[in-house]
C-alpha cells in the first residue's frame, strides 16, 4: 500500500525547548492512523509541520506526493484542537466558506453543507446563527467545514475531546464513513479506546520520540498479560504463584488490595488461580486480562493516559 | 474565487451586514448637522429673561437709561449683521427657498437675551431688609411665571463711577450680569469722554466703526485679493487630514479587533490551514479597506449632496480644489499608504492578542504616534514652513496626515515626492515586518510583549 504521508527524521524546536525529535513514520493511504500520545508528547506540534503550518527544525515530511503541505492544502481538510467557528455566521455559511478557501464554488458548498448537516441530523440548525449551537453541534459543524471539499487527506487534532458519549460515537461514524470514501484520516488522541476502536494503525508519540509505529494488535503484543486480583493479599503472596513475574499494587484500602500481577509468556491464568485458593490467599476478585492499547500505552511511554469513562475495557476474563 | 477576496468579502460582509455598521455610519453626518444646529437650537430654546431695574438714589439717575441704551445699541448690531449676512447669502447664489432658512436661524440668533419690565411697586417701595425680601419674592420660583423675574439690577454710583448689585433667580446665570456690566462700562466711557469735551455721539461712532481689511496674495486666484475661494484648500487640507486620521485610525481599529476575535474563537488557525498567513493578511486588510471605502463614499456623498442642495457654489469650488489642484490624487495616494501601514501593524498586534487588554501594550505607544500628528496638523496649515513641520511631515508615520495638511501651501515637489517615496518604502517594509509577526502570533501562545513581538518578526514565527 502506498503511503500517503511520510515523516522522515522530523524535529521541532522552539528556542530551547525540543518540541520533537527524530520522527519518522508512515501513514498508508486510504487507512486510519491513530496518533497518540499524551498531553505535551508533540502531536499538535507534528500536525502544524505536516499542514506546513510550521517548518520543521530538521527531517523531510511528504504528503499526497508534496514536500510541503501548503502545496496541497486544497486536498487536506483539517480539524484543529480548539475549535472556532465565525459565531454570527450560519452553519452553511460557515460551512461553504471554509469548503470556498479549499477550491470548492460556494453554491456546491451550501448545497453540500445542506446535506451533510441533514446527515448528521443539524438539518433543523441550519438557520440557527453558529453561537446558538451547543457544543457538540458546533462541534459537528466545525468537521463538516473541514471535510466538505472532500480531501484525500484528514487530518483531525484532538477531534473526541469535549464531546459526550453520544456524540464520540457520531465522530467515529463519521470517521469511518470518510475513510470508506477513500480519504486517508490521521487524527490525535491521548484516549485510547477510540484508537483501538478505530484505527488500522497507531503511532506512539512519547516526549517527542517516537515510542511505538504498527497496528492495534501489534500495540498490545508488546505488553504482557497480566491479572488482576482483589483481596487480602501480600504483593510478595501474589509474586509466588506460578507464572507471575511482577506485581504491582493498583490500590490499597484498610489491607484490601487490588494488584496488577504480570505474566510470564506462554503462563496459565487458571494455574495461577488454582495455586491461589490451593494456598488459601483471600482472593475476592481474580481477572484474568488481555493487555489494551491503554496498557501497553503505559508500558511504552511510562505515563498515564486519559481514560474515558463511558468506554468499557475490553478483552477481560473474569472470576469472583 | 481567490481566497484572498473569499476572505476580504467575508470580513467585509461581517461588518457591512450590520446594523451597527450603518448606524455608525449614519451618526457622523447626523451629528455634523445637529453640531451646526445647536447654537441656533440652544439660543431658540434659551428664555428672554425678565429684568426690573432700579435707580439707587439720585447718584445714581441716568443709568437705567443707559441700560436701554445698550439693550438698543444691541438690537441694532445684530440686525445689522443679519442683514449683512442676507446680503452674502445673496451674492453666493443660493438658492431663493434657503434665505428663508437662514434668515429664521440668523432671526434666532439675533433674538434679544432680555427685555427690561417694569419694577414691581412691592420692590421700590420699601428699602433695607424689606426690600431683599421683596426682591426674593419677585425672584421666587413659587410666583406664578408671568409675574415671576429673572433678575433685579440695582443701580449705583459710587465715588462717581457706574456700578450694580445683580440679583438673579439663577446663581449660575451670569447673562444679566454680564450685560450691566458691559453697560456700566459704556455709560462710564461716555460720561468720561464727556467730561472731557468730546460729545457722545462721536464716542458712538468711534466706537460702531468696522475698518475694511482687505487681504492680497501673489498666489489669490483673482487679481491678487484673497478670497473664500482662495482659501478653500486650507480648509479642504486640514479637513482631508482629520478625515484620513479618522478613517486610518477606524479601519485599522476594526482590523485590529477582527483578528482579535478571530484568534480567541480559534479561527485563525482553520483559516491558516486552507490560506497562507499572506493571503489571510492581504484578506482582511482589503475587506476593511472596502468597509473604509463605504464609509468615505457614504460621507461625501452625503456631504456633496448637502452642499449642492444649500451652498452649489461653494460645492463647485470645493470640486475644482479637489480636481484642478490635484488634491483628490494626493489624498487617495496618502489614504492607502496611511492605511496600509496602520492596517498591517494593528493586524500584526491582534495576531498575538485575545483581548483588548492584551493589545494593551502595544497600542498605548502607537496610539500616542498617532495623537502628534492631531496637535502638529493645524501648525502646518497656518507655518507650512517651520521646520518642525517639515521634519515630522517627513516621518512615514505622520506623513499621511500632516502632508495632506501642508499641501494646500504648496510645499516643494521634492518634499512631497521624497516624503511619499518614504511613506511607501515603510509600508513595504511595515508589511513585511507586520506579514511574520502575523504569521508568528496567529499561532502563538505566547503573551503580547515588545519582547515577543520582536522575536516574532526575527524568527518569522518558525
Amino acid at each position: 500500500m502506498t503511503a500517503a504521508l511520510t515523516l522522515e527524521g522530523v524535529s521541532k524546536r522552539y528556542g530551547d525547548f525540543q518540541a520533537v525529535r527524530d520522527l519518522s513514520f508512515e501513514v498508508p493511504k486510504g487507512s486510519i492512523c491513530g496518533f497518540l500520545g499524551p498531553n505535551g508528547a508533540g502531536k499538535t506540534s507534528t500536525l502544524r509541520m505536516i499542514l506546513g503550518l510550521q517548518p520543521a527544525t530538521a527531517g523531510k515530511i511528504t504528503i499526497l506526493g508534496a514536500d510541503d503541505g501548503r502545496r496541497v492544502r486544497d486536498r487536506i481538510g483539517f480539524l484543529p484542537e480548539e475549535r472556532g467557528l465565525y459565531k454570527k455566521m450560519t452553519p452553511v455559511d460557515a460551512i461553504a466558506f471554509f469548503g470556498s478557501l479549499k477550491g470548492l464554488p460556494l453554491g456546491e458548498g451550501r448545497k453540500r453543507a445542506r446535506e451533510m448537516l441533514d446527515a448528521q441530523g443539524l438539518g433543523a440548525s441550519k438557520k440557527k446563527k453558529m453561537k446558538e449551537l451547543s457544543k457538540g453541534m458546533a462541534q459537528k459543524v466545525q468537521l463538516i467545514s473541514s471535510v466538505v471539499h472532500r480531501p484525500e487527506f484528514v487530518i483531525l487534532d484532538e477531534p473526541f475531546s469535549g464531546l459526550d458519549p453520544v456524540n464520540q460515537q457520531g465522530l467515529e461514524q463519521m470517521i469511518r464513513g470518510l475513510a470508506a470514501d477513500g480519504a486517508t484520516v490521521l487524527f490525535s488522541t491521548h484516549v485510547m479506546q477510540h484508537a483501538e476502536r478505530l484505527c488500522d494503525k497507531v503511532v506512539l508519540l512519547a516526549r517527542g520520540r517516537k515510542a511505538f509505529e504498527g497496528t492495534v494488535a501489534e500495540a498490545r503484543a508488546t505488553s504482557r498479560r497480566f491479572l488482576e486480583l482483589e483481596g487480602s493479599i501480600a504483593p510478595d503472596q501474589a509474586e509466588r504463584l506460578p507464572g507471575v513475574t511482577g506485581v504491582e499494587i493498583i490500590s490499597d484500602h484498610d489491607g484490601v488490595r487490588v494488584l496488577k500481577a504480570a505474566m510470564a509468556q506462554g503462563a496459565h491464568g487458571q494455574e495461577a488461580l488454582k495455586a491461589a485458593f490451593l494456598t488459601g490467599l483471600d482472593v475476592r476478585r481474580f481477572e484474568l486480562r488481555e493487555p489494551s492499547l491503554h496498557d501497553a500505552f503505559i508500558d511504552l511511554t511510562g505515563d498515564r493516559p486519559d481514560v474515558d469513562q463511558s468506554v468499557k475495557p475490553t478483552g477481560q476474563e473474569a472470576a469472583r | 474565487m481567490n481566497r484572498t477576496f473569499l476572505i476580504a468579502r467575508r470580513e467585509y460582509a461581517a461588518y457591512a451586514k450590520t446594523v451597527g455598521f450603518w448606524l455608525s455610519l449614519l451618526a457622523f453626518p447626523l451629528f455634523a448637522v445637529l453640531g451646526g444646529a445647536l447654537p441656533i437650537l440652544m439660543r431658540t430654546s434659551e428664555p428672554v429673561r425678565a429684568v426690573a431695574i432700579v435707580e439707587e438714589g439720585p447718584a445714581a439717575q441716568g443709568l437705567a437709561a443707559a441700560i436701554r441704551e445698550s439693550l438698543q445699541r444691541d438690537a441694532d448690531r445684530q440686525a445689522e449683521r443679519a442683514r449683512e449676512a442676507a446680503e452674502k447669502a445673496a451674492k453666493s447664489g443660493a438658492p431663493t427657498a434657503q434665505p428663508g432658512m437662514a434668515n429664521g436661524a440668523l432671526a434666532a440668533l439675533s433674538r434679544p437675551r432680555l427685555r427690561l419690565v417694569p419694577t414691581p411697586t412691592t420692590i421700590t417701595s420699601v428699602t433695607g431688609e424689606a426690600q431683599v425680601e421683596a426682591v426674593r419674592a419677585a425672584l421666587s420660583e413659587e410666583r406664578p411665571k408671568a409675574e415671576r423675574l429673572d433678575a433685579v439690577v440695582f443701580l449705583t454710583r459710587k465715588d462717581g463711577k457706574p456700578g450694580a448689585r445683580v440679583w438673579t433667580a439663577r446663581a449660575t446665570d451670569d447673562t444679566v450680569e454680564d450685560f450691566v456690566r458691559d453697560a456700566m462700562k459704556t455709560a462710564n466711557r461716555q460720561a468720561v469722554f464727556g467730561a472731557a469735551g468730546i460729545d457722545a455721539s462721536v464716542v458712538e461712532q468711534t466706537e460702531r466703526f468696522r475698518p475694511e481689511v482687505t487681504a492680497y496674495s501673489p498666489k489669490a486666484a483673482e487679481g491678487g485679493q484673497v478670497s473664500m475661494r482662495d482659501r478653500l484648500p486650507v480648509f479642504i487640507g486640514l479637513g482631508g487630514g482629520f478625515l484620513l486620521w479618522s478613517l486610518i485610525i477606524t479601519g485599522a481599529s476594526i482590523l485590529l479587533n477582527s483578528v482579535m476575535e478571530e484568534k480567541s474563537n480559534k479561527i485563525l488557525e482553520v483559516l491558516l490551514s486552507s490560506a497562507s498567513a499572506t493571503e489571510i493578511l492581504a484578506g482582511k486588510v482589503l475587506g476593511v479597506a472596502l468597509l473604509t471605502l463605504t464609509v468615505l463614499v457614504a460621507w461625501g456623498g452625503i456631504g456633496a449632496v448637502g452642499l449642492l442642495t444649500t451652498v452649489p457654489d461653494v460645492a463647485y469650488d470645493i470640486g475644482q480644489v479637489l480636481v484642478h489642484g490635484g488634491l483628490i490624487g494626493w489624498f487617495v495616494a496618502f489614504m492607502v499608504g496611511g492605511y496600509l501601514m496602520y492596517a498591517v501593524l494593528f493586524a500584526a498586534i491582534g495576531s498575538f492578542c485575545e483581548t483588548p487588554r492584551d493589545a494593551q501594550t502595544l497600542m498605548g505607544p502607537i496610539m500616542m504616534i498617532l495623537v502628534v500628528p492631531m496637535i502638529t496638523m493645524q501648525m502646518a496649515i497656518r507655518t507650512p514652513d517651520a521646520p518642525l513641520v517639515t521634519i515630522l511631515s517627513l516621518v512615514p508615520f505622520f506623513t499621511p496626515f500632516l502632508m495632506m495638511a501642508r499641501l494646500p501651501s504648496d510645499p516643494p515637489m521634492i518634499e512631497l515626492i521624497g516624503a511619499m517615496a518614504g511613506m511607501f518604502v515603510f509600508v513595504l517594509l511595515m508589511v513585511w515586518v507586520s506579514g511574520r509577526a502575523f504569521r508568528a502570533g496567529a499561532l502563538s501562545d505566547v503573551k503580547l510583549s515588545w519582547k515577543s513581538f520582536g522575536a516574532a518578526i526575527r524568527g518569522g514565527g518558525n
